[in-house]
């Protein structure tokens, strides 16, 4: 089979009669070819042929779909597609209580039922992008967040997925083959190490403290790139309340990014799943996505990924990845081969959801959970003041659910730093305690003295316990070593 | 899991069997920390600060209610909810392979109609976004790149499924040198696109060869549920391969709810060998976590409403509906392409697979319906999927995949009476030439 070259406008017969979401099977959206006089500051969707991998090359659209345009026309009596009887379908209806946004309350809910158009359609085969009304409403989310216009030629597009996961793993699959280089944050989400030992991508580490990414490392690192090397294709960066390491990026830090991103011709990688979850005094940065608009300068670096799981539930598996169209149609092929669509009746009922609320409500609602992390935080790192000072150091996190910290610990041969990955499997789940050792969130490996502590779930009432259990473990290991209860190190 | 009550365990084959069959980019996926790690949270007087889970409080939904129509009294409606601890599991993270109620559920839909037992047979489930998914992981873990596994094509099958006597011929004379295929990817209820539905037989011989010559059978079975056909239905080779003494595990199932509960719910599942199935939740686990739990738990609140005979019953129903629509299909294919067309008449699914007698032309002597499609049916206001998108390097064809599910009947006698005009129309160009 000869490979196809993904061609970024890939538009379909008979646009007249088409919308810009087609139906089933997925064909890609087209609207970026509706707007002939783009921004000449927009990359052009050639710009990014450089960044397709093999596998995105070799993804042929299903040939079924080059039907789907002629089967609408109007008077086409169609009977190719293989959509199964709605009719057969045994729903009549799906309904929800929802709680409102503007209160902790959560008793206080109102009854919503799904539009019955909406069940019917999210109940067949739909578009493998997601189900239309629905993307409306996120470009909707989009425009009010970071202040970008789908409809604006600004060359982006938007597709639902299952989870920012599934749009992660896809976007990965679509640009990278064995051995291209990546750019990944030290610590890093460790969700995505399994994906790059798979892709078998080649990733450089750039450092990260308390204020995100170190823009200053990742310069230096670029700088001093080897000639004879490939150029990184793409920066994979969690912004907000980064798992593990709690961080959010300074808007310097991101400007400095942007700026190299643009010299150096690599994509921005933004999973941001914690944006939403933010509760620090200062204001806001604004995201890549929109500040690769606001700031003069090439605009379609930023792949940007959204995740309702923590907003709405993890679970139900929704999230979004928002992007240049080039890339969006790449993923949405691996989709139509992979799952064929998200589900729709999943898509359906978190579109009630919101639509319900209205925007206004979803942002009484992340302004809740943001407090509700806030208040979890402010007791979580009481605790740990109160039972590891001296025994270990970190930075309050300002968004998100996770505390990284570095336990005070003797080296080992491996690491000047010492070993957490031993404390935490050995001796402390003898004392009852169970946190995650940061060694698993490295992409390249290493020995960690780190340790990532969640504290969204535990009951409050435990948190005290917790760190007195851990505490108590870093003090028996201190003392083996040697080290005074202090926690000075030799 | 349960086992059966009958004293003979069954054999099943080891563990080492299947490491030949799984690909190197499986092989490097390796289960991480976190996942290791998570077993020990259910310790009693463990305090976990380890797993990133969202806190179930900021989950605004508190309930979902379902209304289904009941599989014996179709002006019957049931309100189902979920919520409580069945919305938090809903809603949270869970489990990669599946929530456990709805895994059960399927574990004794499979002794119900497979007679097949998880407990002590090596074999496990899994959920999936759709059996799609399933398929494609299963893919991913069985085939490296460059690798042969055998499809079913319109050319290798005919009206009683895979040709096996040409299969065995082709495994026979397999040239040494060449690595051969470890799989054999099939639909054995109303295929598609030929809507065939294997014989007994044929299941037989293709086991037998697929023991013997050592592939995996992948059963993709999606109108499993959707049959309609006179004579008592063939077992499924899940069921095949635990009846005749040899060691089971030849066979991974795929099974789907897309035809059954909805499309666009993207529920389904593999039951196979446990090496398999693990190395398919090993993908998932980085690929997207899990299969909605919200989808899942929607799926079994009506599976377990309906309970197995409800089940039978709604499928029964579903079946019947398939079977009209057929019926009329065929009626006006009687009545308006007789002597223009052949076809076997299926007795499973949805779709149809007629072989067009158009006349010859340079490029092919069989005729090419794509182009009468393209060029003719179109213009006439007839669309039909040409069948050269089921042959290998587009050979031409002159068979038409039609699908029956779609159309209402009024619209179905037209369709094809358009279509009948463009062939007539079309073959009497030939003459006049």
């Amino acid at each position: 089979m000869s490979s196809a070259k993904i061609h970024a406008s890939e538009s379909t017969t008979s646009a007249s009669v088409i919308r810009d979401n087609d139906v089933a099977r997925g064909l890609p959206s087209s609207s970026s070819s509706e707007f002939p006089q783009m921004n000449e500051n927009i990359l052009p969707p050639s710009y990014y042929d450089r960044y397709f991998s093999d596998t995105a090359k070799r993804c042929l659209p299903n040939p079924i779909r080059k039907l789907l345009g002629v089967s609408r026309l109007p008077g086409m009596l169609s009977m190719f597609s293989g959509h199964p009887a709605s009719e057969t379908f045994p729903f009549r209806g799906v309904t929800l209580t929802v709680a409102r946004p503007d209160t902790a309350d959560r008793d206080r809910s109102s009854l919503v039922e799904l539009d019955s158009a909406l069940l019917e359609e999210a109940l067949q085969y739909t578009d493998t992008g997601g189900i239309p009304t629905f993307v409306d409403w996120l470009y909707g989310l989009q425009e009010r967040y970071h202040k970008r216009r789908h409809g604006d030629g600004e060359g982006w597009s938007l597709s639902v997925g299952c989870g920012g996961q599934d749009l992660l793993f896809k976007a990965f699959t679509c640009l990278l083959d064995e051995d291209d280089p990546i750019l990944v944050e030290a610590p890093v989400y460790a969700g995505v190490v399994p994906i790059f030992r798979l892709l078998k991508c080649n990733t450089t580490e750039v450092a990260t403290d308390a204020d995100g990414i170190v823009a200053d490392d990742l310069e230096r690192i670029l700088q001093n790139w080897p000639k004879d090397r490939p150029m990184p294709k793409l920066l994979y960066t969690v912004p907000y309340g980064c798992n593990p390491s709690g961080a959010s990026a300074t808007l310097e830090r991101r400007l400095k990014v942007l700026k190299l991103a643009r010299e150096y011709n690599f994509l921005i990688f933004e999973d941001d799943p914690y944006f939403y979850l933010y509760y620090g005094k200062s204001p806001r940065s604004p995201s890549y996505f929109q500040l690769e608009k606001e700031i003069p300068g090439s605009i379609g670096h930023v792949l940007r990924f959204d995740s309702f799981s923590k907003i709405l539930s993890s679970g139900i598996r929704m999230g979004f990845v928002s992007g240049p169209t080039a890339i969006t149609n790449a993923i949405n092929l691996i989709t139509s081969s992979s799952m064929l669509q998200p589900s729709g009746l999943t898509q359906a009922v978190t579109y009630t959801l919101l639509n319900h609320w209205g925007y206004e409500g979803y942002q009484q609602h992340v302004d809740y959970i943001s407090s509700v992390y806030r208040r979890k935080r402010d007791l979580f790192v009481a605790a740990m003041q109160k039972h590891l000072t001296g025994l270990a150091e970190w930075s309050v996190p300002e968004a998100g659910l996770f505390v990284w910290f570095r336990l005070f610990l003797p080296p080992v041969p491996a690491s000047a730093e010492g070993d957490s990955e031993d404390l935490i499997v050995r001796r402390a789940l003898k004392e009852k305690v169970l946190a995650l050792p940061g060694a698993s969130f490295f992409a390249n490996g290493r020995t960690s003295a780190y340790v990532r502590a969640c504290f969204s779930v535990l009951a409050e009432e435990d948190f005290d316990e917790a760190m007195r259990r851990l505490a108590a473990v870093v003090k028996e290991v201190q003392f083996e070593a040697g080290y005074h209860s202090a926690g000075s190190r030799l | 899991m349960a086992s059966k009550s009958s004293a003979a365990k069954r054999e099943i084959l080891s563990a080492s069997y299947y490491e030949p069959f799984i690909s190197d980019a499986s092989k490097s996926q390796k289960p991480d920390l976190i996942r290791g790690l998570l077993p020990l949270e259910s310790i009693p007087g463990m305090i976990s600060i380890l797993m990133g889970k969202p806190a179930p409080q900021t989950f605004p939904v508190t309930s979902i209610s379902v209304n289904v129509r009941s599989p014996f009294d179709p002006t019957k409606e049931t309100q189902l909810t979920i919520k409580d601890e069945a919305l938090v599991e809903a809603l949270q993270y869970t489990a990669t392979k599946g929530i456990s109620s709805l895994l059960n559920w399927v574990d004794r839909l499979q002794q119900i109609y497979h007679n097949r037992y998880s407990g002590d047979e090596g074999w496990g489930i899994s959920v999936g976004t759709g059996s799609q998914d399933l398929l494609y992981k299963a893919f991913n873990a069985l085939l490296n790149p460059g690798d042969p596994i055998f499809i079913e094509a319109p050319i290798s099958t005919d009206a009683e499924g895979v040709r096996t006597a040409d299969l065995r011929s082709m495994l026979e004379s397999w040239p040494e040198s060449r690595p051969r295929p470890r799989a054999i990817y099939t639909v054995p209820y109303g295929c598609n696109p030929s809507g065939t539905t294997a014989s007994l037989e044929r299941r037989k011989e293709l086991l037998s060869l697929a023991r013997q010559y050592h592939f995996l059978i992948l059963e993709d079975d999606p109108y499993y549920y959707l049959y309609y056909g006179e004579q008592e239905r063939p077992p499924s080779y899940f069921k095949l391969e635990a009846e005749d003494g040899h060691p089971v595990g030849q066979v991974l199932r795929f099974d789907s709810l897309s035809k059954i509960l909805s499309a666009g719910l993207r529920i389904g599942f593999v039951s196979g060998p446990s090496r398999i199935v693990d190395a398919i939740a090993l993908h998932t686990s980085s690929a997207n976590l899990q299969t909605s739990s919200t989808a899942q738990a929607i799926a079994f609140a009506m599976l377990s409403h309906f309970g197995y005979e409800g089940f039978a019953k709604h499928t029964e129903y579903v079946s019947q509906y398939y079977r009209q629509k057929r019926d009329v299909f065929e009626a006006a294919m009687t009545k308006h392409l007789a002597g223009l067309v052949e076809w076997s008449t299926p007795v499973s699914g949805m779709f149809i697979w007629f072989k067009l007698k158009l006349r010859p032309t340079a490029t092919s002597p069989e005729g090419d319906s794509a182009a009468l499609i393209r060029e003719r049916a179109v213009a006439k206001g007839v669309l039909a999927l040409p069948g050269t998108a089921f042959f290998p390097n587009g050979q031409t064809s002159a068979y038409v995949r039609a699908a029956f599910s779609l159309l209402e009947p009024k619209d179905v006698d037209e369709a094809i009476r358009r279509l009948a005009l463009v062939i007539k129309e079309y073959n009497a160009e030939g003459e006049q030439m």
